[in-house]
Parts: C-alpha cells; sequence; structure tokens
C-alpha cells in the first residue's frame, strides 16, 4: 500500500511540476509577424477540401470501386508492415533490456567481489 | 468579427481553414501554452523552446487543410511538437542537460506548494531520454493515458507503460538520493 | 565504437570462444516456445511476438534506409532468421508458475545449446540466463531467460546478431536508454 501511496504522491507532485506555462504575450503577434512577412504563406492562405473537391467530380463508380479495392488492399499492407516495424522494434527493445539486466547483475557481483577482495 | 471568447473551437477552425488569420491567431493562442510548454521540457532552454513552438504553429499554418477536427488538431500539435524536440536533441544533445535557472525562470504563475521539489523534479525529467522525457510529459503534462501516448508518439504501449514505470523509478530514486545527500 | 565493443566484451568473449571450440551438426536454434496461456492469464500486461523470416522481410521494408537508425536496424536484422518474444508482467512477487518455464529450459540443454550465463542480482532478485546455439563454429541462435519480481521474459533469436549493434540503437525507436556505462562516464556511486 506504501508503494502505491508514494507513487500516487509522486504523480501528484509530477502534475504539478509539470503543469503548462505560458510563452509570453508576444508570442502570437511575433508568429502572425512572420506569416504575414513570408509571401508564400502570406499569399496562400489554408484551404480546406482543396485536395479532395476533384473526386466528387463525374468519376465513374467501376473506376471508383477498383481505386478503393486497391486502396484497401495497399492500406492493409501499410498496416501489417508497419505493426511488422513496431513489433520488431519492440522485440529489440525487450533483448536490449534484459541484456542489460544481465549486465548489471554481472557487474553487480564483480564489484561486490572487488569490494570484498580489497576489504579483507 | 467576433473576439476570441465568443467563438467555440470548431468555429476558430473553420474560419482558419477558410483563410481567415484572426481565427488562426486565436488557435493559436488556444494551444501555445501546451505546446510551448512540451518544448520547454524537453528542451530545457526557453528561446530554443519558443523557436520550436513558433516553427510548429507555422507548419500547422501551411497543412491546416490536413487537420480534421478539433481533437485531430490536439493530437497534431502533439505529436510534431515531440517529433521536432526529438529530432533536435538528437542533432544538439547539449540541450539534454537541464540548465536550472532557465527551468526557475518558467515556474508557473500558480504557487506550487513545494516549489523546491517541483523544480528539481522539472529538472530530474530534463535529465531523461528523450522518448522517455516525451512519455512523461504527454502524462503529467497532457494527462493522455497510455494508449493515447502510444498513438501520438508511434510507439508500441508496452514501449509506454515501459517508459513510465521505469522513469518514475529512476526519479523516485534520484529524490531519495538528494534527499539521503541533505541529511 | 569501442566503447560498444568493450561494453559487451563480457558476453562476446565466450560466444566466441565457445564457437571456436564447438562443432557440432547443426540443431535448429529455434526453440518451441508454449503459449503461455495461463501465464497470459494472470498477467497485468504480455508481450507475444513471432517475427519469422517472411515477417522480418516485410518489417525490414518498411524501415527506411535513408533513415540513419532504420538503416542500422536493418543492418541488425540481416543475419536473422527470427525473433520470438514472450514477456508477462504481473501485479504481486514471483506470481509466475515454473513448470512452463522449465519445458522451454528443457529445449536448452547441451550439446545444442549452451549456457553462456547463469547470472543472479540478489538486491534486485532478478535472475538472467544466456543460451547460445551454435552451428559449425558459428552461434546461430541466442536464448534469454529472465526472471525479475514482477516480470518474466523469454527472447528466441534465430540467426546471427551483433549485440554491439543492438547496443549502439539504446535510445532510439523509443528504445531506453540506460544509463550504464562501464567506462566511468555517469557511473552510479557505490552507497
Amino acid at each position: 500500500m506504501s508503494e502505491n501511496h508514494a507513487i500516487r504522491e509522486l504523480e501528484r507532485r509530477l502534475r504539478a511540476a509539470l503543469e503548462a506555462v505560458d510563452p509570453g504575450e508576444g508570442f502570437t503577434p511575433r508568429l502572425m509577424a512572420r506569416i504575414a512577412a513570408e509571401p508564400a504563406l502570406a499569399a496562400r492562405p489554408p484551404r480546406a477540401g482543396a485536395v479532395a473537391g476533384w473526386l466528387t467530380f463525374g468519376l465513374a463508380a467501376s473506376v471508383v470501386l477498383a481505386v478503393l479495392i486497391a486502396h484497401e488492399w495497399q492500406v492493409r499492407r501499410l498496416e501489417q508492415g508497419r505493426e511488422a516495424r513496431r513489433q520488431l522494434i519492440e522485440a529489440l527493445r525487450v533483448t536490449d533490456e534484459k541484456l542489460n539486466l544481465a549486465y548489471r547483475a554481472v557487474n553487480s557481483q564483480e564489484r561486490a567481489a572487488s569490494a570484498e577482495h580489497s576489504g579483507a | 468579427m467576433s473576439g476570441d471568447g465568443q467563438w467555440t473551437s470548431g468555429d476558430l477552425l473553420t474560419q482558419a481553414l477558410a483563410g481567415e488569420r484572426a481565427a488562426f491567431s486565436a488557435l493559436v493562442r488556444q494551444h501555445q501554452r501546451a505546446v510551448y510548454s512540451l518544448a520547454l521540457r524537453m528542451l530545457s532552454d526557453r528561446h530554443a523552446a519558443e523557436d520550436l513552438a513558433q516553427e510548429v504553429f507555422l507548419q500547422l499554418y501551411r497543412n491546416l487543410s490536413a487537420v480534421s477536427s478539433e481533437a485531430h488538431l490536439t493530437f497534431w500539435l502533439r505529436k510534431v511538437t515531440l517529433h521536432r524536440a526529438i529530432d533536435r536533441l538528437r542533432r544538439a544533445p547539449r540541450l539534454e542537460s537541464a540548465a536550472p535557472a532557465e527551468l526557475a525562470a518558467a515556474v508557473s504563475e500558480t504557487q506550487p506548494a513545494d516549489p523546491l521539489l517541483e523544480r528539481r523534479l522539472r529538472a530530474l525529467v530534463g535529465e531523461l531520454p528523450p522518448a522517455a522525457r516525451a512519455v512523461v510529459l504527454l502524462r503529467y503534462q497532457e494527462d493522455l493515458d497510455p494508449a493515447d501516448i502510444a498513438r501520438t508518439l508511434g510507439m508500441p504501449l508496452n514501449t509506454v507503460k515501459s517508459h513510465l514505470r521505469r522513469s518514475l523509478a529512476q526519479l523516485r530514486e534520484r529524490l531519495d538520493e538528494a534527499a539521503d545527500a541533505l541529511t | 565504437m569501442k566503447t560498444s565493443c568493450s561494453r559487451w566484451r563480457w558476453l562476446l568473449a565466450p560466444v566466441a570462444t565457445l564457437a571456436a571450440s564447438v562443432a557440432l551438426a547443426a540443431p535448429p536454434a529455434m526453440l518451441n516456445l508454449p503459449d503461455f496461456d495461463a501465464l497470459a492469464g494472470k498477467a497485468t500486461e504480455s508481450v507475444n511476438i513471432s517475427l519469422d523470416t517472411s515477417l522480418l522481410g516485410l518489417a525490414a521494408g518498411f524501415l527506411d534506409s535513408s533513415n540513419p537508425d532504420d538503416a542500422a536496424t536493418k543492418e541488425l536484422i540481416a543475419g536473422l532468421k527470427g525473433i520470438y518474444v514472450r514477456s508477462f508482467t504481473f501485479g504481486q512477487d514471483f506470481a509466475y508458475p515454473s513448470a512452463q518455464v522449465d519445458q522451454v529450459r528443457k529445449q536448452l540443454a547441451a550439446p545444442a545449446w549452451q549456457r553462456l550465463v547463469q547470472v543472479s542480482n540478489s538486491r534486485d532478485r532478478t535472475h538472467v540466463d544466456i543460451y547460445v546455439s551454435v552451428d559449425r563454429g558459428v552461434a546461430n541462435g541466442l536464448a534469454i531467460i529472465a526472471s525479475e519480481p514482477r516480470e518474466f521474459t523469454i527472447v528466441n533469436i534465430v540467426g546471427s546478431i551483433d549485440l554491439a549493434k543492438l547496443h549502439r540503437l539504446e535510445g532510439k525507436f523509443g528504445i531506453p536508454k540506460l544509463d550504464l556505462h562501464p567506462e566511468g562516464k555517469d557511473a552510479k556511486p557505490d552507497k
């Protein structure tokens, strides 16, 4: 129980310590000044749906379906690949973690043996 | 044009997407605190944090059409801020060492119950490895649960939990060491 | 480079010695890992990863060679035929039964497998066994069994892996960077 209490207390302190802070009054005006000063940004305000808009115009249903099926396969393949990559990294992480565990244990034994030897 | 307080978040996003700079400015004001604080606690340097936060919002301005909702915007801002911060730390590892003076200058306006302890905690968080630091910030500054942290950082859930476990253990150990040193 | 190599000297040297002295017919280095259903049901968290050659190939395809970290990972797994991980975390100390673990240990018997390391840390109450499988003088598999008070892990790597390269990936991809610098940097003070 006291272990849990200690952790909860630490978490409470962390939340208090990491409360967000403001960058100061000048932050937004400086940012907007940069936007106004850069011609590419100033001339091209963001617009919603500019890319998606063309899809609503005159595409045959069969072509749309073929595209969707191919896209679905690609998306699935992408998901599988990303998941495999995530699992690979996790596996390497666990391997390294356990090797380090063994290393620490060996190191600890060597230090203890060395301390015993010098203290004898 | 209404003042910031009269627009909902959804309104602001819609207006900003339609090209209203005032709406974009209001969106920035809404989110600057979170973005700047993440950057500050990752980089431990106020100037670098402001620079990075500004870059994040510039990137947002250029890519606002990719944001689909208020929730997506928050997710996007956290993700981009932390990934940029981690990239910067990799390129300039000297930023990793926390400068207590810099952190002290950014203390919250509210009066913490134990300012010394909280300053120490911030410094210790600043000494965590970048990925662990990002996880801790998302958990305790942004109050995200591990699944959302994993999604934001593109990290396996178990890795997030491992970071949290180890970081808390490390923070406790270092606080105990500091306490022992004083007795 | 030298730092990474010397850090793993404690493990690589025995592997090299063992590889030089053993010349046996090649048993497969892949363990038959049980599903550990009983353990999974009791665990608060579990990791179950099985990446065979084709999945490793798929994962490698999603590593960006132009990114140094991804490229390093690609290089690391180039010689691998499989990575298998079973890891369980529990809410209480030593809540995992040993019977299924013993089933795995039985597969790690000589002459196919040689135990390189058997070490315990009484302070952390951890125990780690590391085994290597050697085929015609070349290490072609690694197995790690690690027991901690609230976590139990088995790792089986089939193929050859450069441990020094794995260590160099610490701090990237969310692989935690652990503060272990035997050369003296940031060494923990003895209490």
